[in-house]
Protein backbone atom coordinates (compact mmCIF):
# COMPACT_ATOMS: atom_id res chain seq x y z
CA UNK A 1 0.00 0.00 0.00
CA UNK A 2 1.53 3.66 -0.34
CA UNK A 3 2.24 5.68 2.02
CA UNK A 4 -0.23 8.95 2.13
CA UNK A 5 2.20 11.64 2.62
CA UNK A 6 1.68 14.86 3.46
CA UNK A 7 3.76 17.00 1.03
CA UNK A 8 5.12 20.36 1.75
CA UNK A 9 2.46 23.02 0.61
CA UNK A 10 3.81 26.03 -0.62
CA UNK A 11 2.13 29.12 -0.74
CA UNK A 12 -0.60 28.16 1.07
CA UNK A 13 -0.06 30.28 4.52
CA UNK A 14 -1.80 29.36 7.72
CA UNK A 15 -1.79 30.28 11.69
CA UNK A 16 -0.34 27.94 13.93
CA UNK A 17 -0.94 28.53 17.44
CA UNK A 18 1.95 27.70 19.19
CA UNK A 19 1.84 25.84 22.37
CA UNK A 20 4.13 23.74 25.04
CA UNK A 21 3.89 20.02 26.62
CA UNK A 22 6.46 18.74 28.97
CA UNK A 23 9.38 21.11 27.77
CA UNK A 24 8.71 20.36 23.68
CA UNK A 25 7.23 23.11 21.75
CA UNK A 26 4.24 22.17 19.32
CA UNK A 27 2.04 24.11 17.05
CA UNK A 28 -2.20 23.32 16.21
CA UNK A 29 -3.84 25.19 13.15
CA UNK A 30 -5.43 28.55 14.50
CA UNK A 31 -8.30 27.54 12.65
CA UNK A 32 -8.96 23.63 14.45
CA UNK A 33 -9.08 25.50 18.04
CA UNK A 34 -12.23 27.63 19.23
CA UNK A 35 -11.37 28.62 22.73
CA UNK A 36 -8.23 28.77 24.83
CA UNK A 37 -9.01 28.78 28.58
CA UNK A 38 -8.19 28.48 31.88
CA UNK A 39 -8.58 25.08 33.65
CA UNK A 40 -11.44 26.73 35.57
CA UNK A 41 -14.66 24.74 35.27
CA UNK A 42 -13.47 21.19 34.13
CA UNK A 43 -14.48 18.00 35.75
CA UNK A 44 -12.98 15.08 36.95
CA UNK A 45 -13.22 12.30 34.61
CA UNK A 46 -11.68 8.94 35.28
CA UNK A 47 -13.22 6.06 32.96
CA UNK A 48 -10.68 3.35 34.15
CA UNK A 49 -7.34 2.67 32.80
CA UNK A 50 -8.84 -0.54 30.00
CA UNK A 51 -8.04 1.66 26.89
CA UNK A 52 -5.95 3.95 26.07
CA UNK A 53 -8.82 6.83 25.51
CA UNK A 54 -9.44 6.68 28.67
CA UNK A 55 -6.60 6.79 30.36
CA UNK A 56 -5.17 10.18 28.66
CA UNK A 57 -9.01 11.69 28.94
CA UNK A 58 -9.03 13.28 32.24
CA UNK A 59 -11.56 16.09 32.44
CA UNK A 60 -15.06 16.97 30.74
CA UNK A 61 -15.85 19.94 29.94
CA UNK A 62 -18.97 21.36 29.60
CA UNK A 63 -19.24 24.06 27.01
CA UNK A 64 -22.40 25.19 25.08
CA UNK A 65 -23.89 22.14 26.23
CA UNK A 66 -21.59 20.17 24.44
CA UNK A 67 -19.31 17.57 26.56
CA UNK A 68 -15.68 18.21 25.60
CA UNK A 69 -13.37 15.24 26.62
CA UNK A 70 -10.22 16.77 27.95
CA UNK A 71 -7.35 15.02 26.66
CA UNK A 72 -3.77 15.35 28.43
CA UNK A 73 -1.08 16.54 26.14
CA UNK A 74 1.44 14.92 28.05
CA UNK A 75 -0.22 11.50 28.30
CA UNK A 76 -1.36 11.99 24.58
CA UNK A 77 2.68 12.21 23.61
CA UNK A 78 3.93 9.53 25.85
CA UNK A 79 5.60 12.71 27.77
CA UNK A 80 6.21 12.64 31.55
CA UNK A 81 3.61 14.46 33.61
CA UNK A 82 3.85 18.17 33.12
CA UNK A 83 2.21 21.15 34.64
CA UNK A 84 -1.06 21.81 32.57
CA UNK A 85 -2.32 25.58 33.02
CA UNK A 86 -4.60 25.56 29.52
CA UNK A 87 -6.65 24.21 27.68
CA UNK A 88 -7.39 24.17 24.02
CA UNK A 89 -10.80 23.63 22.91
CA UNK A 90 -11.06 21.94 19.27
CA UNK A 91 -13.53 23.03 16.81
CA UNK A 92 -15.67 20.49 15.52
CA UNK A 93 -14.68 18.08 17.48
CA UNK A 94 -15.62 16.48 20.98
CA UNK A 95 -11.63 16.71 21.72
CA UNK A 96 -9.90 19.27 24.39
CA UNK A 97 -6.64 19.24 25.23
CA UNK A 98 -4.71 20.03 28.26
CA UNK A 99 -1.14 22.12 27.47
CA UNK A 100 1.80 23.35 29.55
CA UNK A 101 1.33 27.34 27.90
CA UNK A 102 0.03 28.50 25.08
CA UNK A 103 2.19 30.95 23.07
CA UNK A 104 1.51 33.11 20.15
CA UNK A 105 -0.06 33.08 17.03
CA UNK A 106 2.40 32.48 13.83
CA UNK A 107 1.96 32.31 10.42
CA UNK A 108 3.33 29.33 8.64
CA UNK A 109 4.37 29.49 4.91
CA UNK A 110 5.54 25.82 4.38
CA UNK A 111 4.55 22.55 6.27
CA UNK A 112 6.83 19.67 5.66
CA UNK A 113 5.94 15.96 5.25
CA UNK A 114 7.47 14.63 8.16
CA UNK A 115 10.02 12.50 7.13
CA UNK A 116 9.55 8.68 6.39
CA UNK A 117 12.08 7.45 8.58
CA UNK A 118 9.36 8.07 11.87
CA UNK A 119 7.37 5.19 11.24
CA UNK A 120 5.54 5.50 15.10
CA UNK A 121 2.21 7.16 16.42
CA UNK A 122 3.85 10.39 15.15
CA UNK A 123 2.84 9.18 11.68
CA UNK A 124 -1.06 10.30 13.25
CA UNK A 125 0.11 12.60 16.00
CA UNK A 126 1.41 15.34 13.26
CA UNK A 127 0.88 16.86 10.44
CA UNK A 128 3.99 17.92 9.45
CA UNK A 129 6.85 19.90 10.76
CA UNK A 130 7.26 23.66 10.40
CA UNK A 131 10.21 25.85 10.26
CA UNK A 132 10.35 28.14 12.72
CA UNK A 133 13.14 30.67 12.94
CA UNK A 134 15.40 27.15 12.51
CA UNK A 135 13.35 25.05 14.90
CA UNK A 136 11.52 22.21 14.05
CA UNK A 137 8.26 22.40 15.23
CA UNK A 138 5.32 20.26 15.02
CA UNK A 139 2.54 20.57 13.49
CA UNK A 140 -0.20 18.96 15.52
CA UNK A 141 -2.85 16.48 13.50
CA UNK A 142 -5.92 17.91 16.13
CA UNK A 143 -8.28 14.46 14.69
CA UNK A 144 -5.27 12.24 16.81
CA UNK A 145 -6.03 13.62 20.10
CA UNK A 146 -9.62 11.18 19.84
CA UNK A 147 -10.58 9.23 16.97
CA UNK A 148 -14.10 8.75 16.52
CA UNK A 149 -14.14 5.69 18.26
CA UNK A 150 -12.34 6.36 21.14
CA UNK A 151 -15.09 9.42 21.53
CA UNK A 152 -17.61 6.62 21.04
CA UNK A 153 -16.28 4.65 24.17
CA UNK A 154 -15.56 7.69 26.72
CA UNK A 155 -19.20 8.86 25.73
CA UNK A 156 -20.53 4.99 26.66
CA UNK A 157 -18.28 5.10 29.87
CA UNK A 158 -19.67 8.79 30.63
CA UNK A 159 -23.20 7.74 30.50
CA UNK A 160 -22.98 4.76 32.10
CA UNK A 161 -21.29 6.71 35.30
CA UNK A 162 -24.03 8.82 34.99
CA UNK A 163 -26.10 5.81 35.08
CA UNK A 164 -24.43 4.55 38.05
CA UNK A 165 -24.65 7.85 40.16
CA UNK A 166 -28.58 8.76 39.23
CA UNK B 1 43.88 4.64 -9.88
CA UNK B 2 40.68 2.41 -11.06
CA UNK B 3 37.59 1.88 -8.21
CA UNK B 4 35.63 -0.75 -8.31
CA UNK B 5 32.46 1.24 -6.69
CA UNK B 6 30.43 -1.42 -5.06
CA UNK B 7 33.78 -2.08 -3.27
CA UNK B 8 33.84 1.21 -2.08
CA UNK B 9 32.81 1.41 1.68
CA UNK B 10 32.76 4.64 3.94
CA UNK B 11 34.14 3.67 7.42
CA UNK B 12 32.80 5.38 10.38
CA UNK B 13 33.74 5.13 14.20
CA UNK B 14 30.95 4.56 16.70
CA UNK B 15 33.10 4.38 20.33
CA UNK B 16 35.62 2.28 19.99
CA UNK B 17 34.68 0.22 17.20
CA UNK B 18 34.29 1.00 12.95
CA UNK B 19 31.65 -0.07 10.94
CA UNK B 20 30.83 0.33 7.08
CA UNK B 21 28.26 1.44 4.72
CA UNK B 22 28.44 0.82 0.92
CA UNK B 23 30.02 4.07 -0.45
CA UNK B 24 26.67 4.99 -2.76
CA UNK B 25 24.30 4.77 0.42
CA UNK B 26 26.34 7.52 1.95
CA UNK B 27 26.07 11.53 0.52
CA UNK B 28 28.73 13.41 2.74
CA UNK B 29 29.66 13.79 6.52
CA UNK B 30 28.18 16.42 8.00
CA UNK B 31 29.66 19.01 11.05
CA UNK B 32 28.00 18.89 14.17
CA UNK B 33 24.58 20.28 14.09
CA UNK B 34 22.08 20.68 16.54
CA UNK B 35 19.62 17.67 17.22
CA UNK B 36 16.16 18.78 17.56
CA UNK B 37 13.70 16.83 19.19
CA UNK B 38 10.20 15.93 19.39
CA UNK B 39 7.79 13.80 21.10
CA UNK B 40 8.04 10.49 18.73
CA UNK B 41 7.46 6.67 19.05
CA UNK B 42 9.84 5.12 16.03
CA UNK B 43 13.19 3.21 17.35
CA UNK B 44 16.51 4.09 16.82
CA UNK B 45 15.13 7.85 15.49
CA UNK B 46 15.88 10.94 17.75
CA UNK B 47 14.62 13.80 15.89
CA UNK B 48 15.76 15.55 13.37
CA UNK B 49 18.48 18.23 11.77
CA UNK B 50 17.45 21.49 9.97
CA UNK B 51 20.00 21.96 6.92
CA UNK B 52 19.54 24.78 4.60
CA UNK B 53 15.83 24.66 4.93
CA UNK B 54 15.61 20.78 4.80
CA UNK B 55 14.26 18.91 7.49
CA UNK B 56 16.71 15.52 7.91
CA UNK B 57 16.01 13.02 10.16
CA UNK B 58 18.76 11.33 13.11
CA UNK B 59 18.88 7.85 13.35
CA UNK B 60 21.41 6.83 16.24
CA UNK B 61 22.22 3.52 15.06
CA UNK B 62 24.41 3.12 18.08
CA UNK B 63 21.63 2.51 20.32
CA UNK B 64 21.79 -1.08 18.49
CA UNK B 65 25.05 -1.60 17.71
CA UNK B 66 27.56 -1.24 20.64
CA UNK B 67 24.39 0.08 23.63
CA UNK B 68 22.89 2.45 24.72
CA UNK B 69 26.62 3.81 26.62
CA UNK B 70 27.81 4.93 22.95
CA UNK B 71 29.65 8.16 23.17
CA UNK B 72 27.88 11.16 21.88
CA UNK B 73 28.28 11.91 18.30
CA UNK B 74 30.67 14.65 16.75
CA UNK B 75 29.98 14.66 13.43
CA UNK B 76 26.80 12.89 11.24
CA UNK B 77 26.94 10.50 8.08
CA UNK B 78 24.42 11.19 5.83
CA UNK B 79 23.21 8.62 4.14
CA UNK B 80 20.42 7.76 1.67
CA UNK B 81 17.59 5.18 2.81
CA UNK B 82 14.99 4.28 0.32
CA UNK B 83 11.22 4.07 0.80
CA UNK B 84 9.44 2.34 -1.53
CA UNK B 85 10.05 4.48 -4.97
CA UNK B 86 11.37 7.72 -2.60
CA UNK B 87 14.85 8.13 -1.38
CA UNK B 88 15.25 10.45 2.27
CA UNK B 89 18.56 11.36 3.85
CA UNK B 90 19.15 9.97 7.34
CA UNK B 91 21.95 11.41 9.76
CA UNK B 92 23.99 9.14 11.34
CA UNK B 93 25.54 10.12 14.21
CA UNK B 94 29.44 9.49 14.37
CA UNK B 95 31.87 9.40 17.09
CA UNK B 96 34.49 10.76 14.52
CA UNK B 97 36.00 11.09 11.18
CA UNK B 98 35.08 8.82 8.47
CA UNK B 99 37.32 7.23 6.00
CA UNK B 100 36.75 6.13 2.75
CA UNK B 101 38.14 2.41 1.13
CA UNK B 102 38.33 0.19 -1.38
CA UNK B 103 38.52 -3.47 -0.29
CA UNK B 104 36.70 -6.79 -1.43
CA UNK B 105 34.19 -7.61 1.02
CA UNK B 106 34.22 -11.10 3.14
CA UNK B 107 31.97 -13.32 3.75
CA UNK B 108 31.23 -13.50 7.64
CA UNK B 109 33.08 -16.45 8.97
CA UNK B 110 30.81 -16.99 11.98
CA UNK B 111 26.88 -15.93 12.19
CA UNK B 112 26.31 -12.63 12.11
CA UNK B 113 23.15 -10.77 12.36
CA UNK B 114 20.95 -10.72 9.29
CA UNK B 115 21.62 -6.61 8.68
CA UNK B 116 25.54 -7.26 8.33
CA UNK B 117 25.99 -7.53 4.63
CA UNK B 118 29.79 -8.93 4.69
CA UNK B 119 32.95 -7.71 6.61
CA UNK B 120 36.03 -6.01 5.20
CA UNK B 121 39.75 -7.22 6.62
CA UNK B 122 42.04 -4.71 7.41
CA UNK B 123 44.51 -4.23 8.42
CA UNK B 124 44.11 -4.45 12.30
CA UNK B 125 41.00 -4.93 12.10
CA UNK B 126 37.85 -6.68 10.99
CA UNK B 127 34.62 -3.98 10.44
CA UNK B 128 31.19 -5.15 9.72
CA UNK B 129 28.88 -3.62 6.44
CA UNK B 130 26.06 -3.07 7.78
CA UNK B 131 22.76 -2.97 5.60
CA UNK B 132 20.90 0.37 7.22
CA UNK B 133 17.29 -1.05 6.76
CA UNK B 134 18.00 -4.12 7.84
CA UNK B 135 19.09 -3.10 11.21
CA UNK B 136 16.45 -0.14 11.59
CA UNK B 137 14.18 -3.23 10.84
CA UNK B 138 15.42 -5.37 13.28
CA UNK B 139 15.52 -2.47 15.98
CA UNK B 140 11.72 -1.86 15.36
CA UNK B 141 10.92 -5.36 15.50
CA UNK B 142 12.82 -6.14 18.76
Amino acid sequence: MRQKRTLPRRGAREDVILFTVGGFRFAIAAAAVTEIRSMEGLTRFFGGTGHKAMAKTVYTLERNGVTHFVVSGAQHFHLPPSKPTRVLVLRHAAAAVLVDSTDRMVDIAVLHALPLGFRGDERNWYRGLAILNGDAVPVVNPTAFLSKGEVAVLRATMLRMQGVAV
Amino acid sequence: MMTDDTNTFVLFPLGKKRFALPAEKVTELAKPDRLQTFPQRTPLMTGVLVRRGRIVPVCDVAQALIGRDAPAGKFYLIANRQFESRREWTAIPVTGECELTNVQPQQPQSKLPEYVLGVLSLENEIVEVLNLEKLIAAEASA
